[in-house]
């Protein structure tokens, strides 16, 4: 029955609804469905609202007023190790409802506590009605996490040229059909074709469409004019054979990472039997872009000097923003920034190579830390050293101190491009970071046989390295021996377990977070240490007792999941919360330099808006439940 | 002046008889069969009516009720669904500065209820359930001169008032006759539109969950120990 009264109580639950997400996207009619079936209840302080102990429950909850504490239930020894708060508009227990079993945690009122109920077969008729509410429940953490990037998106809005969204499909961005030849058309058939459609290049495929080269109009002065190729040779003769290809359900994003990756200006998108679908170039990605990618690579690529790299350097800062604008998640713009990074700290190898001669010296630029994992974001100084070969122990000073002179050089440069020098001096330039293969297995052995603090520090920023220049396979060697070691030894293991779990998440009790006790910083959180770095540790000692080669978090986490079968799910969860951290990192920073401020990573959580807070909560609770895994696996 | 002080109270001589028609007749009689209030069960298992009127004046000799908003408060949880709103027809209406107050205009209230329906609605819609208010003397006055008026028979519900159980519950809070503001900002429950009768009868319905729980813990159990609490807070008050 509708009565008036039934109305305004309605309305009341709706004003309150609305204001909260998910609810404020959720469908009318749902929402309307949800506001007339819930009922209130209060909770004194202390009184438990829903614990294992309920059984399956017959109640799906919504928080009005006031706070809930919530305690994982039974793990006994671990009580603050597992505890939140929940705050007005936050759900409970989405998982255990949904899967109708007990619920794992205990709730208990904070203080006075009105609390939306919901019955369960209410809660699953919303379930059905509304796919906003369904996609939120099911897939908690990684909605917010999208919601908030579009957040973002919106916000940088006005400030980003680009229109296109990097994470659209290649599918969507190709428009035109590629125009072929066979592999035996003639030269002259070809070049031909070209002037006629004004096009600037040709795909060869084969019989079945498979693309088996790339033939363009530079190609023609270099590749055939000025070596004299008769113009009645076939096409294959002179193409770039094995184009780069991507599936059509990659994004522009990968499109981007790839020609930044091979420096090259065309990708060719395939479906799934090979056959070519189409060609995006670099003008199709960034036509509006102000800042254009390939320039930017060109210009560090041919920079004469370091002068000139400088400008490159602040482009890529330049051209990051745009990407974060346009709504790149984190783990790829992080990977992106770390692209071209490479890219400059390669010309900058390159310019100081003309300067030295390291003839018959076998030896790679390694770098260590963020860099190393791929997780650059824009303030990062210098983490770097150098490995060689030494086949004759007498040649070994000699040979070392000519790379020190190569490597101080490069040092000197990167700083002026604007990778600070490493305070802790953590650079190839330094004798103790310029070593033999055998002296760095050594070294790491070392560390692994004896992990006292200083060396598990050490292990935390070495062990993270990854060739950047020179010969790879020194550092592949490097890694294979590492690994070995490193799955050998338990004790190892469990003290960088341990050194892991030296900081947990800044999680409160009361409150929503516990802030900077430090009167300089007060009401931050530090997002590197209590943030970020939370993931970085755990997936690092997975990585190193699994034999997991990878740097990256992120795939450490996935590849690790996989190995020890935690759902995909699971491990996504991770990525995602791991990710919206290092966003909010990037974000601020990038206000930070806008501001003329050196970039930190303290954000004050106030500042946030209710979403991203609540996110950036979730994300926290991720972070404790690796934590405690890393805990059983290694029973710290 | 005595005879309607006592009939104020509910206690005086029986009311004067009024002629219903056949049906209201009949659900007077519904109402009157309806189960009798066990004020001995517990509160999670009572079904609590929160009642807020509003009136043309707040003379409760001579201003008249013109509407009765109502939320049930059943087992401890209010359901939008159990709540209960009616505006009485007025022959003539009230101030505008008292239309501004609850916000009934003339229109509405020309065109109201019946008073005998909507009397005879709301006492469906109660039974004979606890009746809770903030400040119940007015409440009780208004709707009982109502209905000996319009129905011609004594409503003999129990009353609980909040003013008088809230401080007694939480003195830690405050220990005082207050306004339900008071209270509402304590415990921070917002009140959506002051002085509309449900909004005003919700906001009073939390405070009453509140009450329950903390009443409960104290081992007052039942709507019985909320009306022991409210008689020895008044002695206590006229003798202190």
């Amino acid at each position: 029955m509708s009565n008036s009264a039934t109305q305004m109580l309605v309305a009341a639950a709706l004003e309150f609804l609305r204001r909260h997400p998910p609810f404020d996207r959720m469908e009318a009619e749902a929402l309307h469905y949800l506001a007339e079936r819930l009922k209130l209840a209060y909770y004194e302080k202390d009184a438990p609202i829903a614990s294992p102990e309920m059984g399956v429950l017959r109640n799906f909850y919504l928080l009005q007023r006031g706070k809930v504490l919530v305690r994982g239930a039974g793990e006994v020894g671990l009580i603050d190790y597992t505890t939140m708060t929940l705050s007005p508009g936050e759900c409970f227990p989405i998982g255990a409802v949904t899967a109708q079993r007990p619920s794992t945690n205990v709730y208990t009122a904070l203080e006075d506590v009105f609390c939306y109920e919901l019955a369960v077969e209410d809660y699953f008729a919303v379930m059905r009605m509304s796919p906003v509410f369904n996609l939120f429940c099911t897939q908690y953490i990684a909605t917010l996490a999208n919601q908030s990037r579009q957040q973002l998106q919106q916000e940088f809005a006005q400030r980003a040229a680009e229109q296109q969204t990097m994470n659209s499909p290649l599918s969507s961005i190709i428009t035109k059909e590629a125009i072929c030849a066979s592999p035996e058309t003639s030269l002259r058939e070809v070049i031909g074709i070209m002037a006629a459609s004004h096009i600037g290049s040709i795909i060869v495929v084969d019989a079945e469409r498979r693309p088996a080269g790339i033939f363009t109009q530079s190609d023609v002065l270099k590749r055939v004019v000025l070596p004299g190729v008769p113009l009645e040779s076939p096409i294959a003769s002179v193409m770039s054979p094995d184009p780069h290809t991507l599936p059509m359900a990659s994004s522009a994003y990968d499109a981007v990472l790839a020609m930044a990756m091979h420096g090259i200006r065309h990708v060719l998108v395939i479906d799934e039997g090979g056959r070519l679908k189409g060609v995006v170039s670099e003008r199709d990605l960034f036509a509006l872009q102000r800042v254009g990618l390939r320039q930017i690579r060109q210009s560090i690529e041919t920079a004469p000097d370091i002068r000139l790299l400088c400008q490159a350097a602040s482009d890529v800062r330049r051209l990051a923003l745009n990407m974060l604008a346009q709504g790149v998640g984190a783990e790829q713009l992080t990977q992106f920034i770390s692209a071209l990074n490479d890219t400059l700290t390669r010309r900058v190898i390159q310019l100081n190579l003309d300067r030295h001669d390291l003839y018959g010296i076998d030896w790679a630029w390694l770098s260590f830390g963020s860099e190393g994992r791929d997780e650059q974001t824009f303030s990062t100084d210098q983490d770097n050293g150098l490995i060689f070969v030494c086949t004759d122990i007498m040649d070994r000073e000699q040979t070392q101190l000519r790379l020190l002179d190569f490597a101080r050089d490069i040092n000197a440069d990167l700083d002026r491009v604007g990778f600070p020098l490493c305070p802790g001096k953590i650079m190839a330039g330094n004798p103790e970071w310029c070593l033999t293969v055998e002296e760095w297995e050594e070294k790491f052995l070392g560390w692994v046989r004896t992990p006292e603090p200083k060396a598990l520090l050490n292990a935390s920023i070495f062990f993270d390295f990854r060739p950047l220049y020179g010969q790879f396979h020194l550092a592949h060697r490097l890694r294979l021996s590492l690994l070995k070691a490193t799955q050998e030894n338990r004790l190892f293991l469990r003290m960088m377990a341990q050194n892991a779990l030296s900081v947990t998440p800044p999680l409160g009790k009361i409150r929503d977070f516990v802030t900077d006790a430090d009167p300089a910083f007060h009401g931050t959180i530090d997002l590197k240490k209590y943030g970020a770095r939370l993931f970085v540790d755990a997936a690092r000692v997975f990585a190193l007792a699994a034999g997991v080669g990878a740097t990256n978090t992120a795939q450490r986490l996935r590849l690790t999941g996989a190995a020890q079968k935690v759902s995909s799910d699971e491990s996504a969860g991770l990525v995602e919360s791991l990710n919206f951290i290092q966003l909010l990192r990037l974000r601020h920073q990038n206000f930070e330099l806008e501001q003329g401020r050196a970039g930190n990573n303290r954000i004050d959580p106030d500042e946030l808006n209710e979403l991203d807070r609540r996110i950036l909560k979730e994300a926290f609770r991720q972070a404790r439940k690796l934590q405690q895994r890393l805990k059983l696996d290694f029973q710290v | 002046m005595k005879n309607w002080l006592a009939r104020l109270r509910g206690s005086g001589a029986a009311p004067a008889p009024v002629a219903l028609s056949a049906v209201r007749a009949q659900t007077l009689a519904d109402w009157q069969a309806a189960p009798p209030l066990d004020t001995r069960r517990s509160h999670y298992r009572t079904r609590y009516v929160v009642v807020d009127v509003e009136a043309s004046g707040l003379d409760m000799k001579r201003d008249r009720l013109i509407a009765i908003g109502a939320v049930a408060v059943v087992n401890g949880r209010i359901d939008p669904a159990d709540s209960f709103e009616v505006i009485l027809r007025q022959e003539e209406v009230s101030t505008s500065d008292n239309i501004l107050i609850h916000g009934i205009g003339g229109s509405a209230q020309r065109e109201g209820t019946e008073p005998p329906d909507a009397l005879l609605g709301f006492l469906h819609y109660c039974g004979h359930a606890p009746l809770v208010a903030y400040h119940a003397l007015f409440d009780q006055t208004m709707i009982e001169r109502a209905v000996r008026e319009h129905l011609g028979v004594r409503l003999d519900a129990c009353w609980i008032d909040l003013a008088w159980v809230l401080p007694d519950l939480f003195r830690e809070r405050i220990d005082a006759q207050v306004m339900l503001d008071d209270w509402l900002a304590l415990f921070d429950i917002d009140n959506i539109q002051r002085h509309n009768a449900v909004s005003d009868a919700l906001a009073t319905a939390m405070l009453l969950q509140a009450a329950m729980a903390r009443a409960t813990a104290r081992g007052a159990k039942t709507p019985a120990s909320f009306v022991d609490i409210e008689k020895a807070r008044r002695w206590m008050r006229r003798s202190g």
